[in-house]
């Protein structure tokens, strides 16, 4: 896969010294640079401001000049159980999500494998809902798992009387839905991921093991898994990047009802901040969710890094 | 007898990918279905499926709500929805912030990428710090962009938004378009430079057109992502602003709640362009996502 | 006049409004249907106040925006284009999603873009948005232009006032009151029945007392009958429960703002809302707003809680209600001999004027022009719109009346004018989101009703603390004081 790349001489292009102030090559990733300074480093500066305040709208003093409470919004966080609750929620929707997304994927790609007639277009079927907006997939599901929606309707027509369960107002299934759209919107890209790997694998080795009479299973086990390990390990990373951050389907389905039994961190601090209006308090959180992030990041990017 | 298992076996294949297919399609499916069905239809037990009263009432109203409002004073017990203006407004905005957005994300993202390739500016960590920008809850970084904008006089323009978007696609910018420029030798620009051309020109006459194909599918890529994002337009914008993926959320009426129709209508429309944009760079899609670490 | 001297006489003129109100409870529902007399003055105010505009205005082109709740644009539209018409000052609208509008008007404090010059955020975020500076104190452009007894035409205004000071006209009805299967109620066998059974006949109740033992009595799942379709969601459970917990006479605060609602009669209210669950229908616990009014229309089940929106349905062609209803005010609760009433209103909208706005003044009239009689009636009209009746005048309008039906009319007036308010302080959301959550872990067997109540009574006093205690309560003395009367002095 990324081997196959055209290798590329850096020795003849060590950048010629410049008549201008700035070399060209770093006048080159200037403007993305700026931009990312601007949009994001400079909020990550405020918010370490705002994290040691309990800046309110509602004080009517300007952000630059509320009243530092220094370290007691952390203090609070600590003892705050809808926040550690929906941290904890939000890493069991990032494994359980990667999980099946990836056994799914894994399953989905080895009915790819050989030729078929209509192989392109199932392919093209199969991927379609990561093409969806995710606000109307989110919209789609909302109405699939409604009290008196298709789902409820099959389940009905399965065990033959009405079935009118409200799925995303109890407290115990609300989750359930909101996760079930995410592996849907989702598993066609790690399919798409694992499928490319699968495809780039070297074949010698599989045909190999099938002349001396391997079974498939062992085949699919003890040569292909370990062979795209790799692959696995970028989209899982990447899959539980974009996780932890979800916020659309649970904004559009629940927003954090009933009782916060959705709350996923995303949800937890849009509530805090733009419901309770807790700016100072929930740039707190934000500032923990930050550090946590890139502390990650930086252990995970490992395998990316060597993937590239 | 090994032909006939293989043939069984092949059987339950081809009925494991029709599953899957029925699957990725069913929410598309009821998407679609709901925005053509009347409004008695839209929340009935049992649910209607495929309405024998098809209707193009729930797409007048979002965009021709005068026009739908007439039409529905002709009707008997027909929707009472003076509640919404036309979504052309949302369209609009949201086209005028994706493209301006994806210009020049793509453009910056172009010129650092090949800086990165070419001369290895700020050396091996310097790509990844843009990675960053995608791994943070986006969440994270609205309270003081709330703040930022305030001061800065950014809030619900055209400019905040389009500023906040090329920020937040440069990453995978940089890392797709880089991933494409890797392909192209360098040594062909070297020759370039030989015949006298300076840097910056055999850049653009000798490398830019060979990947220009690499850099459309990255534009509509990232057309796709801006045009897509909610989170941001919901907190950065206050009503002047207006996007598609918001105008899913004005669609509610007192006397009869969601108007489900409408937002399946709305949101049927909205997300055609980025299905067929889509499919346009499906062979590229997962590179994108990957940041270009998969490959095909 | 100094403007300390002009607050106190908008003050005065504020509570005698509240005072006329009580004439409205002592009388007989016969008499209900029939508007009181107006003043010239007020009828015609929507002229005067278009006319001063258009001559403030005077030769600048001056253009108001409006921000509004979507879904509330036929409400608005039809007012905004007469007013352009008669001014020729132009109006523009901006939408935002429903449950976002109080939202986008505070973060307006912060960026001051000038977006908006009126607004309609919900009237339990008037608090908030007052103190966050985004909201410009009315009370000298009232004393200016508001005609004399222009308030007291409208029913329900507690949420209009903030501290002693006027920010904003209310402009929509949202008071909750009860509905009863009349049929049921009518049955002459129920009636032998209840009556032998509980000593007093059955009819619409009056206390919640009454309501749970109707309930009980109606409630047979098996013949698919459901004594009540009253909510349990988290997010209605509270509004319930505050309703209960005024009929038995506290206040949730003192007066040095310590939380009364674990007190005994918290702990009651909250068990016997506890014990009504078990005669709800199947749905309760997870139904909201829409789903609430489709299932109680399909006509199995006795009683309901809602708001105009509710009886809209209840009154079209989908339900099979329409005609079945009989109405009731929020049951009470009895004090030794007397009944206490405490009909709640747990919503509205209110039209307010940012202070970001360069034409403050013009942006006055404006809301003074869409509530005065004449145009507030245009707004209420509109069926698929959210404002419910709330001045005097709309209940003997003919189209409203075909919308809500002179019953439903009678009875929500009298709710209107009678009305205990939402905590309106500054935190409102974080009070009562904490009491929801509590409220519901109780409903589920979680929590017991009395460690509910003590832990939002803790929380309570933690956010009282965080807000400023010495700010809330100059609110809540002043909240305390226009409460409808005659309540006011049966609560302690």
């Amino acid at each position: 896969m990324a081997d196959q790349v055209a290798p590329h001489s850096a020795e003849i292009d060590s950048p010629k010294a410049h008549k201008g102030l700035i070399p060209f090559n770093v006048a080159l990733v200037l403007p993305a640079q700026l931009t990312v300074l601007g949009v994001v480093l400079v909020p990550t500066l405020i918010v370490i401001w705002l994290a040691m305040t309990d800046w309110q709208p509602t004080q009517a003093v300007p952000w630059y000049d509320a009243q530092p409470v220094w370290y007691w919004n952390f203090y609070d966080l600590w003892w705050d159980d809808r926040f550690i609750n929906a941290v904890i929620r939000t890493f069991a929707v990032v494994a359980i999500a990667i999980t099946v997304e990836l056994a799914l994927a894994l399953g989905l790609a080895l009915l790819f494998l050989d030729e078929w007639p209509w192989r392109k277009i199932a392919v093209s079927l199969i991927i379609l809902p990561m093409m969806i907006i995710p606000v109307d997939a989110a919209n789609a599901f909302f109405m699939l798992f409604n009290d008196r929606g298709p789902v409820n309707d099959l389940i009905s027509m399965v065990i033959g009387e009405p079935y009118t369960f409200s799925w995303l107002s109890d407290p115990t299934w609300a989750m359930f839905p909101i996760l079930l759209c995410e592996i849907w919107q989702w598993t066609p890209l790690m399919f798409l991921m694992v499928l490319t790997g699968l495809m780039s694998l070297p074949q010698n080795q599989v045909r190999a093991a099938v002349l001396l009479g391997a079974t498939p299973v062992r085949i699919f086990f003890r040569i292909m898994l370990p062979l795209l390990t790799p692959v696995i390990g970028v989209a899982l990373l990447i899959r539980a990047i974009e996780t932890f951050k979800i916020f659309d389907p649970v904004y559009i389905m629940t927003r954090g009802q009933p009782g916060g039994a959705t709350e996923t961190i995303s949800m937890y601090m849009y509530n805090g901040a733009f419901v309770y209006f807790r700016m100072g308090y929930i740039a707190s959180a934000a500032l923990i969710v930050l550090v946590l992030v890139i502390s990650v990041c930086l252990a995970l990017s490992r395998p990316l890094k060597r993937h590239s | 007898m090994a032909k006939r298992k293989h043939s069984w076996t092949t059987a339950l294949k081809r009925g494991a990918v029709i599953v899957a297919a029925l699957i990725s399609f069913l929410p598309i499916f009821w998407l679609f279905s709901t925005s053509l069905k009347p409004y008695d239809e839209w929340a009935e037990w049992p649910p209607v499926w495929i309405t024998e009263r098809p209707t193009l009432q729930n797409y007048r109203i979002v965009f021709f709500p005068e026009e739908a409002r007439e039409v529905a004073a002709e009707q008997e017990g027909s929707l009472d929805y003076k509640v919404s203006g036309s979504a052309w407004k949302a369209f609009q905005d949201s086209a005028i912030i994706s493209t301006c957005a994806t210009i020049l994300s793509v453009v910056f993202g172009t010129l650092a990428a090949y800086s990165i390739v070419r001369f290895r500016t700020g050396g091996e960590n310097f790509p990844f710090q843009f990675l960053t920008v995608r791994m943070m809850p986006p969440i994270a970084v609205v309270v003081p962009m709330v703040a930022l904008f305030s001061i800065l006089r950014l809030s619900d323009t055209y400019v905040g938004m389009i500023l906040a978007y090329t920020a937040f696609t440069l990453p995978f910018s940089i890392w797709m378009i880089r991933s494409f420029l890797e392909e192209v030798p360098a040594e062909l620009e070297g020759a370039a430079m030989v015949h006298g051309l300076s840097q910056f020109r055999a850049f653009l006459t000798v490398t830019l057109p060979l990947v220009k194909g690499g850099i459309l599918a990255t534009a509509l890529f990232i057309f796709i992502l801006n045009w897509s994002e909610f989170l941001f337009a919901l907190v950065l914008t206050s009503g002047n602003v207006i996007t598609v993926t918001l105008q899913v959320a004005n669609y509610v009426s007192a006397s009869s709640g969601k108007l489900y129709g409408v937002q399946a209508a709305m949101g049927t429309i909205s997300t055609l362009p980025v299905i067929f944009f889509g499919y346009i760079i499906q062979k590229h899609l997962v590179r994108g996502l990957t940041f270009g670490a998969v490959k095909r | 006049m100094t403007d300390a001297a002009k607050t106190n006489q908008h003050r005065r003129r504020f509570l005698k409004g509240t005072a006329a109100g009580l004439a409205g409870f002592a009388m007989a529902p016969g008499l209900m249907g029939r508007a009181m007399a107006q003043s010239p003055a007020i009828e015609n105010i929507h002229n005067v106040a278009a006319a001063k505009a258009k001559e403030l205005a005077g030769d600048k082109t001056v253009s108001l925006t409006i921000m509004q709740p979507s879904g509330s644009l036929g409400n608005v539209k039809p007012v905004g284009d007469a007013f352009q018409e008669a001014t020729g000052i132009e109006i523009k609208y901006l939408e935002v999603p429903l449950g976002e509008i109080n939202q986008k008007v505070l973060l307006e404090a912060v960026s001051k873009s000038g977006s908006f010059d009126i607004a309609l955020p919900a009237t339990f975020g008037i608090p908030d948005l007052a103190e966050s500076g985004i909201l410009v104190n009315l009370d000298n452009y009232a004393l200016t232009y508001e005609p004399e007894g222009f308030q007291d035409g409208s029913l329900y205004n507690i949420g209009d006032y903030y501290k002693g000071s006027f920010y904003g006209y209310q402009t929509d009805g949202d008071t909750y009151v009860m509905f009863y299967n009349k049929p049921w109620l009518d049955d002459e066998t129920e009636q032998k029945g209840f009556a032998d059974k509980h000593g007093y006949p059955l009819k619409v109740p009056d206390t919640w007392e009454q309501l749970d033992q109707m309930m009980a009595w109606f409630h047979r799942p098996d013949d698919n009958m459901y004594g009540g379709a009253l909510y349990r969601t988290q997010f209605f459970i509270a509004w319930e429960w505050w309703g209960r917990f005024h009929a038995k006479g506290h206040y949730p605060l003192s007066d040095d703002l310590e939380p009364q609602i674990n007190n005994e009669a918290g702990v009651q209210a909250l068990e016997e809302l506890i014990a009504a669950t078990a005669h709800l229908y199947p749905g309760a616990k997870t139904n909201g707003l829409f789903e609430n009014f489709e299932a109680y229309g399909e006509g199995n089940k006795f009683a309901n809680i809602g708001w105009g929106g509710t009886q809209k349905y209840l009154n079209s062609d989908k339900s099979d209600m329409k005609g079945k209803t009989a109405y009731g005010l929020m049951p009470g609760g009895m004090q030794g001999d007397t009944l206490l009433r405490t009909p709640y209103f747990n919503w509205g909208w209110n039209y307010v004027v940012s202070s970001v706005s360069p034409e403050p003044e013009i942006a006055y009239l404006f809301t003074l022009y869409a509530c005065s009689p004449v145009m507030s009636t245009i707004a209420v009209r509109d069926p698929g719109g959210y404002f419910d009746p709330f001045r005097e005048v709309h209940y003997s309008d003919p189209e409203i009346e075909q919308t809500y039906t002179p019953e439903f009319l009678a009875t929500h007036k009298v709710s209107m004018r009678n009305s205990i308010p939402d905590l309106y302080l500054k935190g409102q959301g974080e009070y009562f989101d904490e009491l929801r959550v509590n409220l519901a872990a109780a409903d589920s067997g979680t929590k017991t009703a009395k460690e509910a109540l003590d832990d939002t009574a803790r929380s309570w006093e933690r956010i009282t603390r965080r807000m400023g205690k010495r700010s809330q309560e100059v609110q809540w003395r002043f909240l305390k004081s226009i409460y409808p009367a005659d309540v006011r002095d049966k609560l302690s």
